[in-house]
């Protein structure tokens, strides 16, 4: 499609980039432009409040509005000739909630109706810069694996995990990508990222660090017991969280790498990834002198060798199938205390005296002088995840999608995660870090599937691989995920739906911190 | 199963073999497939309309369809919320979607949804693979008139495929198949495709209809129309045009 450039590129006010083109470029170069312009309101029941940081009205309270966007989305692609493509996917998002707690901010319209950007893609391709390969150059989302969502091996874009619906939506990332494709459908794909960038929590994320009556997220359970009659006997006033984020060293660049093919039939492809893991993981406190405490958190360098399989049975009506597995090398996270606080004790590091064998969950005395131990948060042992999946028609009207996963996109390292007691029993759960999950889905479709009702559920199972220090007996906890989509003309898209956490406050989705249940209407037009 | 509703089917697209005066089922047969086959490529622009039943107007779906042997690659390029989307099919068991809305990630897809209709229409993605009938297909020629043969199909052994039997017409002079009727095991027609107004692709042998139609009546028939706008024959596409890399590359 070939357009007057400047004409086209007037819908896209954001680019900025109308004055950048040359008259003399147009007859080179091809242009498309693509898009959408959505609304999403949600109301969140039952939630544990969260204070808001911005916009300050965008609070998250026990039973209220915590979504109210506007978004506009424009995606322009130019062609070059045979041999370049650049791509520009832009997108501009209004909160829907204001930012005015003084006089000064009610003036400003930036401060009256808050807005971001996102840049879900900016990149250049470059193809057949030498025989059979193509390099990618700039913000780009590199995503592998063969399951649905849940890809153990897709490591080089952390996620956005801000939207619970989207369970994890790849944050796109500076990067350079270089795929050589010898044969067919056999590709060696090749990629360098030079900074890394954390993946995005969600809102209720700083619960699980700012409770005071969470369990401390060290193994041993002498030392969390420590630390727990610690934080009764001195609770801290406040917890601040400090991201201790990795410099830009080049040291502290990603490379990952990708076979991929077809064998008899089937998909396959092995990877590696070396970098980092895109959640924070806490690995120091600071006893303030004030009272409060200073949490560090780091994101944990980690090293994935990953391998996928997809295909269709045959004898089982065509079932479409995917396996995918990561073998997962992490950096050891261990916890240091340091403290300023002359009334909790010595000034300087503190460590952990011995743990006593014969009853490992016997609190142990604190060390002031840093000789003693320092409690373990992340194993450096090796761990894994994986997912197994299968999706069927049945008829006309259903889909079904099943998958098993070992290790949910959030879940980290061997060991333990001690969760947030109940009201009703009192009892700290103490649960193996990787999870077993079993997440089903089905559509349903009518009018000419105009209209999909669409239901996924997500439930935790009781934990196969066991850890050692695993006590906890298991409590369901789950996702229940209802939706009504009607594409009520061409191109317009209406959503109604829930997104209910089930299981109590010690469980994985019963934990305020994973969020509340919420009610959402979604309305989005694309061209 | 395979037949001669390709993409190309879905714009079908036939050579003129010139006047064959068959003769048997078999070599009828053998004539629609070479009339088809007788492409080295093909790509074509077209709109699919789906109607509801009863509907003058329905959901208008942009596509443009590239097919060489085996291998047909489909890119959507309106309306807006499938702009960018595609279908890759290498071999009638082996077909991978493109999805924008996941990173662009290449899905393969199970086989599983060959019976399924094509985006809401009443094609199917098996009628999305094909490429020959008689390697599937037993004839039988049922009548004929001064313009058509008229063949009645029965699905051989070791093929799979939504219906066992199918009535094809085709026609005399450019051997093209222009009336498909699908029947179910309780000798019903439940589904009727027929097309016309052929057109010769410039400086080629390729005919591609200038439409399409096709009725569901299990769907209280529910109407699909495909609109041919564009025809391109023997272009020289290149072999890595039905590849994955290519698949999320062209967009």
């Amino acid at each position: 499609m070939k357009r007057n450039l400047t004409a086209a590129l007037a819908p896209c006010f954001f680019f900025g980039l109308v004055g950048a083109v040359e008259e003399s470029a147009r007859a080179d170069i091809d242009l498309k432009l693509s898009g959408s312009i959505s609304s999403d309101i949600r109301y969140r029941l039952a939630g544990e409040e969260v204070p808001a940081t911005y916009p300050s009205q965008y609070q998250l309270l026990e039973n209220g509005f915590s979504r109210n966007e506007n978004r506009v989305r424009t995606a322009m692609t130019l062609k070059a000739g045979e041999h370049v493509k650049a791509v520009a996917d832009l997108e501009l998002v209004y909160y829907g909630y204001s930012d005015v707690n003084d006089i000064d901010a009610a003036t400003l319209r930036e401060r009256v109706d808050p807005y971001f950007f996102e840049a879900h893609a900016a990149y250049v391709d470059i193809y057949k810069i030498a025989p059979h390969l193509d390099l990618r150059i700039g913000r780009q989302v590199v995503k592998w694996g063969a399951s649905d969502l849940f890809n153990p091996t897709s490591n080089v874009n952390t996620l956005d995990y801000s939207d619970p619906l989207l369970f994890g939506k790849a944050l796109a990332n500076n990067m350079i990508k270089a795929d050589w494709n010898p044969l067919g459908d056999w590709n060696l794909t090749a990629v360098w990222v030079p900074v890394f960038r954390p993946g995005q929590l969600p809102r209720s994320a700083p619960l699980a660090v700012t409770q005071i009556d969470r369990p401390a997220p060290v193994q041993e359970e002498a030392y969390r017991n420590t630390l727990s009659d610690l934080a009764v006997a001195m609770p801290p006033t406040h917890i601040d969280v400090i991201g201790m984020q990795p410099d830009v060293s080049i040291k502290n660049s990603q490379v990952a790498g990708r076979l991929a093919g077809r064998l008899a039939g089937q998909d396959v492809s092995l990877s590696y990834y070396n970098g980092r893991w895109g959640l924070p993981v806490p690995a120091w406190t600071i006893n303030q002198p004030d009272g409060s405490a200073s949490v560090g958190v780091i994101w944990p360098r980690m090293q994935v060798f990953g391998a996928d399989m997809a295909g269709s049975i045959a004898p089982l009506g065509g079932v479409g199938y995917w396996l995918e597995g990561a073998v997962i090398v992490p950096q050891e996270v261990t916890y240091g205390l340091i403290n300023a606080n002359p009334k909790v004790g010595n000034p300087g590091p503190i460590t952990f005296a011995p743990i006593d064998q014969a009853d490992p969950s016997k609190p142990v005395r604190l060390v002031f002088n840093g000789s003693g131990t320092k409690p373990t948060v992340v194993p450096g042992s090796v761990f894994w995840k994986a997912t197994a999946g299968a999706d069927y028609s049945a008829g006309e009207h259903v889909y079904l999608n099943a998958q098993y996963v070992h290790g949910f996109i959030d879940e980290f390292g061997n060991g333990v995660v001690g969760h947030l007691q109940n009201a009703t029993d009192a009892v700290t759960r103490v649960e193996s870090r990787i999870g077993d999950y079993l997440i089903g889905g089905a559509d349903f479709k009518v009018d000419s599937g105009l209209v999909t009702m669409r239901l996924f559920l997500v439930a935790k199972l009781p934990t196969f691989f066991k850890d050692a220090a695993d006590t906890a007996d298991y409590r369901f906890t789950g996702v229940l995920f209802p939706q009504i989509i009607w594409q009520a003309w061409d191109a317009t898209e209406l959503t109604l739906g829930a997104f209910v956490f089930l299981g109590d406050r010690s469980t994985k989705f019963g934990d305020p911190s994973a969020g509340a249940s919420e009610i959402f209407g979604k309305v989005k037009f694309s061209f | 199963m395979k037949r001669a509703l390709t993409v190309a089917a879905l714009l079908g697209s036939a050579g003129l073999a010139g006047s064959a005066r068959a003769e048997s089922a078999a070599e009828i047969l053998k004539l629609a497939d070479e009339a088809y086959g007788a492409y080295k490529d093909l790509t074509l622009e077209s709109t699919m309309i789906i109607k509801e039943p009863g509907a003058t107007t329905g959901r208008e779906i942009g596509m443009i369809t590239q097919a060489k042997g085996d291998k047909k690659l489909v890119r959507f390029v309106s309306p807006g919320d499938i702009k960018g989307m595609g279908f890759l099919t290498e071999s009638r068991d082996v077909m991978y979607a493109l999805l924008p809305a996941f990173g662009n990630r290449v899905r393969r897809m199970g086989t599983h949804v060959k019976n399924q209709g094509f985006m809401g229409s009443d094609a199917s993605f098996e009628d999305m693979s094909t490429s020959t009938w008689a390697e599937a297909w037993q004839p039988t020629l049922t009548g004929q008139d001064d313009k058509t043969w008229t063949l009645d199909l029965v699905l051989l052994p070791g093929h799979d495929g939504e219906f066992q039997h199918e009535r094809i017409q085709v026609d005399k002079k450019i051997h093209q198949v222009t009336r498909i009727e699908y029947v179910d095991p309780a000798g019903k027609v439940v589904k009727v495709q027929t097309r016309g107004d052929w057109r010769l692709d410039a400086g080629t042998k390729h005919y591609t209809p200038e439409w399409i139609r096709i009725t569901d009546h299990r769907r209280n028939d529910h109407i699909t129309e495909i609109h041919s706008t564009k025809s391109v024959a023997d272009a020289g596409l290149a072999d890595d045009t039905f590849t994955q890399r290519n698949l999320v590359r062209g967009q």
